[in-house]
């Protein structure tokens, strides 16, 4: 039986073998966070859920400084709305190929089962599991698909019926025909194909075609049972793309190599033609049922410029644009909970038998005068917050002092 | 799962008749011969104008040429007064229903066998024996209907396994027990004995169909 265990040397032996409890101090929309928000900003948490829950059809904007944490934001939300798909999209990586780009986060984010039982429930919607004489399903592809176009073709505009014939093909071929199922799945997932394999499953176009993903994306969305939250993080980078540069500046406050107009006289620069069209592109997904859009923002500034954007490119549109929320920097009692938080999941996930609280002091190896100081050296931001403490436990993993030495160094240094 | 004595519409052993106008999937089993069966989503049970189905498919074997054969026919069937014609007439739950239809379309059997027209696969009978189980060995069969001693099977498909008997997947089964009550149940698989099957007959996707 153990009747004594030194847990502070031991947690020691744990940080000296390199493993940082501060690793990365950019979120990104890839590698899922596990630390809480915490409790100053759950109010803001709770707010946004509730939106989500009451309305739909809106555009929310999130403001907030660069990392203060709207990223992360991203990660507290999908864990927090059970009954939502909520994807997230990086401008960057979709602006290309939007709505293909989109479906295929889309699918990513809600798995390749309940996109089967969302094609499964609109094949039966549409009749498949008709029974003849009261048992016996007869399955007969061309009834269906001209039953699922006749309910379909009203909800969608006159230009995206060949699309729709496209997917009916699709999605009926892989639920009522064995033989292509296969093939149909792997075009169900945005799978790029040849002519020839498009031929065989009687399609016209795979998913890369614009017009195909967002009327399987439109249909997939209104259909899921779960609502669906799209958040766009990053939206400045529309006004970035979208705008020239502006007179009176001189390129090397800017930076710029060369002046576009070299290139493109007067015509608008290929950047400004693609932030139009993903501007168009979203005034599009809006439209979708039920959808709503998050999208996060550095200055209220910027809202009011996209704002204006939008009203130049499309001047009939009406988007429904939520009262902005703020993202403020964490405040000295935040940066304490923040750094607890932090530890107490590394513990869990070095496996740790005992619980932070009950093995140490409120903030071994720190205290509470190195974080207080941290959080003014940062001023409250999150990320540089992040950025002290890997720097402070990098020095307490990697270098020969004594943990007294270095905690009394970062008490006099900040 | 199973279910006992209910939504029986008529039982000619019980004495138990429910009039009124049901749909759904219904299965009428005669008291002919050749113990025929017939398929309908809709029956009509009064005591004034008897029993009436309307578009229903009847299963059985008749003789064509001296020699026994499988049909299913479309007909609409109507009993005025003498109703010994009839043993059981049973609306199959809604729940059970709902089971059958989630084994269809399994992505496991993608390679079935739709028979057009419809045949005999097996039929006990002194004079008129059909035996094509060993043909059939390996091979997965849509829609089989087969009479069992007391009962009836309604499945999906059918599968001959190597020692020659079927294996029912997705199987509605209806029949009596020991007390001659009416029970309905539903199994995912079904292995039967070929000694204790009276007859299997393959439903034509074709007849199906009209």
């Amino acid at each position: 039986m153990l009747l004594y265990e030194n847990k502070k040397a031991k947690l020691m032996n744990f940080l000296k073998l390199g493993l940082n409890p501060f690793k990365k101090f950019v979120s990104t929309g890839e590698i899922e966070e596990e630390s809480d928000f915490v409790k100053s900003r759950k109010n803001l948490l709770e707010s946004l859920k509730e939106t989500i829950e009451r309305d739909e059809n809106f555009i929310f904007p999130v403001i907030g400084d660069v990392g203060t944490g709207k990223t992360h934001l991203f990660w507290a939300l999908k864990n927090k709305l059970y009954y939502h798909n909520t994807i997230y999209i990086s401008l960057e990586k979709v602006s290309n190929k939007f709505f293909y780009n989109t479906y295929s986060e889309f699918v990513e984010a809600i798995g390749v089962e309940p996109l089967r039982n969302i094609v499964n429930q609109l094949c039966n919607e549409w009749g498949a599991l008709e029974r003849r004489f009261g048992f016996f399903h007869v399955v007969d592809i061309e009834k269906v698909r001209k039953a699922a176009f006749e309910k379909l073709s009203t909800k969608f505009e006159p230009s995206e019926r060949s699309a729709l014939i496209d997917i009916i093909n699709g999605i009926t071929t892989h639920q009522l025909d064995p033989y292509k199922k296969i093939e149909a799945e792997g075009w169900l997932l945005g799978e790029l194909m040849n002519v020839r394999e498009l031929s065989r499953l009687s399609l016209m176009h795979d998913l890369r075609n614009s017009k195909t993903a967002f009327t399987m994306l439109k249909l997939m969305i209104e259909n899921s049972k779960l609502g669906t939250v799209i958040f766009i993080d990053d939206f400045e980078k529309v006004i970035t793309m979208i705008k020239p540069i502006e007179e009176g500046k001189d390129l090397e406050d800017i930076e710029e190599v060369f002046d576009p107009k070299w290139l493109y006289g007067n015509k608008p620069r290929p950047e400004t033609i693609v932030s139009e069209k993903v501007i168009h592109k979203i005034l599009k997904l809006n439209q979708i049922k039920g959808l709503r859009i998050i999208i996060t923002l550095n200055s209220l500034s910027s809202l009011e410029e996209i704002k204006k954007i939008i009203h130049d490119i499309d001047t009939d549109s009406i988007i429904k644009f939520m009262e902005p929320v703020f993202l403020r920097e964490f405040d000295a009692d935040d940066t304490l909970e923040f750094y607890q938080n932090n530890m107490r999941i590394f513990l869990e996930n070095i496996k740790f038998v005992e619980t932070y609280e009950e093995s140490f002091d409120k903030f071994f190896p720190l205290n509470e005068k190195i974080l207080r100081n941290i959080h003014k050296n940062a001023k409250g931001n999150p990320r540089e917050i992040i950025k002290i403490l890997i720097k402070i436990f990098n020095q307490i993993m990697f270098s020969d002092e004594k943990l007294e030495e270095i905690v009394l160094s970062y008490e006099e240094a900040y | 799962m199973s279910v006992v004595n209910s939504n029986i519409l008529y039982d000619s052993l019980k004495e138990i008749k429910t009039e009124g106008e049901f749909l759904g999937s219904i299965i009428t089993k005669c008291n002919d011969e050749d113990n025929s069966i017939i398929f309908s989503d809709n029956i009509k049970i009064s005591n004034l104008e008897g029993i009436y189905i309307n578009d229903g498919l009847k299963v059985g074997f008749e003789i064509i040429s001296n020699k026994k054969s499988a049909y299913s026919k479309k007909e609409n069937y109507h009993w005025d007064e003498d109703f010994s014609e009839i043993d059981y007439c049973v609306l199959i739950p809604s729940e059970i229903m709902q089971l059958y239809d989630e084994g269809q379309f399994s992505d496991a059997f993608p390679f079935t066998l739709n028979l057009l027209h419809t045949s005999g696969l097996y039929l006990h009978d002194f004079d008129f024996e059909i035996n094509h189980l060993e043909f059939f060995k390996g091979e997965i069969l849509k829609n089989p209907v087969s009479k069992i001693l007391n009962g009836i099977i309604v499945a999906d498909r059918v599968v001959i396994d190597y020692r020659g008997d079927s294996v029912f997947y997705d199987c509605l089964i209806v029949g009596r027990d020991k007390h001659e009550n009416l029970n309905v149940s539903y199994e995912p698989l079904m292995n039967v004995n070929d000694k204790v099957v009276e007859y299997i007959i393959i439903l034509g996707i074709e007849e199906l169909k009209i």
